[in-house]
């Protein structure tokens, strides 16, 4: 029987320099297909090609902890994409 | 939520730190020192006046840090209580933005816990500056939290 396709669907976060270059700081994403935080991180740098610029000083999460970019994602993920962060 | 160990705190807060509050909180007749890091806001970067700061900060995953930092302070020095609180929004120069404060029994144990809490929180608490000019804002450079690499994977059966 072939696998019954299931969709994955995330919730994405965007913050400090990241958010003010997608335009907005949450959105969803859905996918049919067994997708990795990279590919999500594609998609969006597709869509807003400035983000591109500063995947190499981004860091991402997954539910909360930092995660790595070949992490696969589950239906209910949230992920956040993370600049140099700057508190203190 | 889980009760924290140690009664130590951790808070995101949106108005101004008492911070001679907190120094008193985490002290206790067991203890000997109280060291102590208040961090504010100064009135230049890199030579260029400072107007004012506004802090944003992914907040449940920040808390999450922060008590990650309070246990891993535990474990690594003879600490009795810590109290953790970063202030998030607009702050003026001069306003506290973060502070913390260690009782231990010793002051080495204290001194050495403060500085590794302050040096993490910097470089792995998801938090976020921007520094507004006469002239502008921007995102203050920061550091990139050490992130887990890609993940080994046995090779899939076929």
């Amino acid at each position: 029987m072939p696998p019954v396709s299931q969709t994955i669907r995330v919730t994405v976060f965007f913050f400090g320099r990241l958010k003010d270059l997608a335009g907005h700081a949450e959105d969803s994403a859905e996918f049919s297909d067994a997708t990795t935080i990279e590919q999500l991180f594609a998609l969006y740098a597709a869509r807003y090609p400035e983000l591109a610029k500063y995947r190499s000083s981004v860091v991402a999460s997954r539910n909360q902890e930092f995660a790595a970019w070949d992490t696969p994602l589950r239906s209910g993920d949230e992920v956040a994409f993370l600049p140099p962060v700057s508190g203190g | 939520m889980a009760t924290l160990p140690h009664n130590d705190i951790f808070q995101l807060v949106r108005e101004p730190i008492d911070t001679v509050a907190l120094a008193g909180v985490v002290r206790a007749p067991e203890d000997g020192a109280v060291v102590t890091f208040d961090g504010f806001v100064r009135n230049q970067s890199h030579n260029r006046p400072t107007l004012y700061l506004d802090y944003e900060a992914y907040e449940s995953m920040a808390l999450t840090k922060m008590r990650e930092i309070g246990l891993q302070i535990h474990e690594k020095y003879r600490i009795h209580r810590v109290a953790m609180v970063h202030r998030l929004g607009r702050l003026e120069i001069g306003e506290t933005s973060v502070f913390i404060a260690v009782s231990a029994p010793h002051r080495a144990a204290a001194f050495d816990a403060c500085r590794f809490a302050i040096d993490t929180l910097k470089r792995t608490v998801p938090i976020w500056k921007k520094e507004y000019f006469e002239d502008g804002a921007v995102w203050a450079d920061g550091e990139m939290p050490p992130a887990p690499a890609a993940t080994p994977r046995a090779k899939p059966a076929s």
